[in-house]
């Protein structure tokens, strides 16, 4: 099976010379700028390897959006306090994140907070 | 009759047993002497620089350095970055550099496995170091044997290896490994002629490698560096992951992305 290793987020600033154009570099995503996305968890995919978060927030013209949030290693999720059932389909959230740099709807994530403020895990 | 037969069969087997559970006990305790008098070095062992890798799969200290501009020191040192190579080494870095994109691996390999933010752990025993990875990867490091003949050797992925204990430094010897950047598109593009040595010592909390990488092929003279790890928190068991959800795709304008299904 060919898989991506989840370690490209580790590619996150140019290495000079010898800079790897790592498989998942984090070329694809805008790290110039965040987004912060709230909106209704639909699955949480503990999953290798990137977890997801799919959720569905609402743009400003009204319309439901779903974003793909991605996420690293279930590995470094667990070391972080995270688990496969953090999150619930239902579950509202705030994800702030690097958006993809093509414009569709997903990022790399940053934080997640719950709908109270609270940073969902440990994340350092 | 019966029952003092059975007393004379039942004394003659307990008569004959005794040396030999006698020898096992004596066995037994020699093993628990030479367990005794290795290093123990328990837990998960993420590379210093990577520790606290974030839920985002970034390094804190690649955060940083955004903030900083500078790159950090200590950080993923075996992909050689600043190695000695000579034209060759050159040739296969600009020729990988040329077809990375897209490119799939199927794990670290060695060298990169040693300088991952994949937890590693040491398990010693009399015979054998075993470095295991969360991606399942794992170094047989034989410390009771020499390196097999040439004959009985090929190119792996993770090499051969064998090991000896100076004092309480593992020195780890490494050939036949597969040219890493093959398999890894992050890795250092030796080749199956380098001879890998790691000396790998706790210093304090630390687990610290020096590691010199002589190859013939790509190198003009032995690269060498240092790799460190630290107990990460919040790892207290090696977690089991599968492989069966990789969502990076390529886009139009030949950019990765994420996709709504597996990408195959």
């Amino acid at each position: 099976m060919r898989f991506a290793l989840a370690v490209a987020a580790a590619f996150l600033i140019p290495l000079g010379a010898s800079q790897v154009a790592a498989h998942h570099s984090m070329s694809m995503f805008d790290t110039t700028r965040e987004v912060r996305v709230t909106g209704t968890v639909t699955q949480f995919q503990w999953s290798n390897p990137h977890a997801y978060i799919q959720m569905v927030s609402t743009d400003a013209q009204g319309n439901e959006v779903e974003w793909s949030m991605e996420m690293g290693s279930p590995m470094y999720l667990y070391a972080r306090g995270w688990r496969p059932r953090t999150l619930r389909p239902g579950t509202v959230v705030t994800v702030r994140a690097y958006p993809l740099r093509n414009g569709r709807p997903g990022g790399v994530v940053l934080d997640v907070t719950d709908e109270d403020g609270n940073t969902i895990g440990t994340n350092q | 009759m019966k029952t003092a037969l059975a007393a004379i069969i039942a004394l003659g087997v307990s008569l004959g047993a005794a040396p030999a559970l006698a020898e096992h006990h004596e066995a037994d305790n020699d093993r628990v002497e030479q367990f005794a008098q290795l290093p123990y070095w328990p837990g998960y062992w993420v590379a210093e620089n990577q520790a606290g890798t974030t839920i985002g799969g970034i390094a804190p200290a690649i955060l940083a350095a955004r903030e900083t501009g500078e790159f950090p020191t200590n950080f993923m040192n075996l992909r050689g970055a600043n190695a000695p190579w000579n034209e060759e080494g050159l040739r296969r870095l600009e020729e990988a550099r040329a077809i990375n994109a897209g490119r799939k691996a199927t794990g670290w390999g060695f060298p990169m496995m040693m300088n991952a933010a994949t937890p590693l752990q040491f398990t010693i025993t009399p015979e054998q170091v075993l470095i295991v990875n969360a991606y399942g990867e794992v170094r047989y490091v034989y410390t009771d044997r020499e390196m097999p003949d040439e004959f009985d050797l090929w190119p792996t992925v993770r090499g051969t290896s064998v090991g000896r204990w100076e004092g309480d430094t593992l020195v780890i010897e490494t050939i036949m490994v597969r040219s890493p950047i093959e398999y890894f598109h992050g890795a250092p593009p030796f080749s199956e002629e380098a001879h890998y040595e790691e000396r790998i010592r706790m210093e304090g909390d630390r687990l610290v490698s020096d590691v010199t990488v002589t190859d013939p092929v790509t190198l003009t003279e032995p690269f060498v560096t240092q790799v460190s790890w630290i107990r990460d928190e919040g790892f207290d068991r090696m977690i089991e992951i599968d492989w069966d959800n990789d969502r990076t795709g390529v886009d139009e304008n030949g950019v990765n992305t994420i996709e709504m299904e597996v990408v195959e």
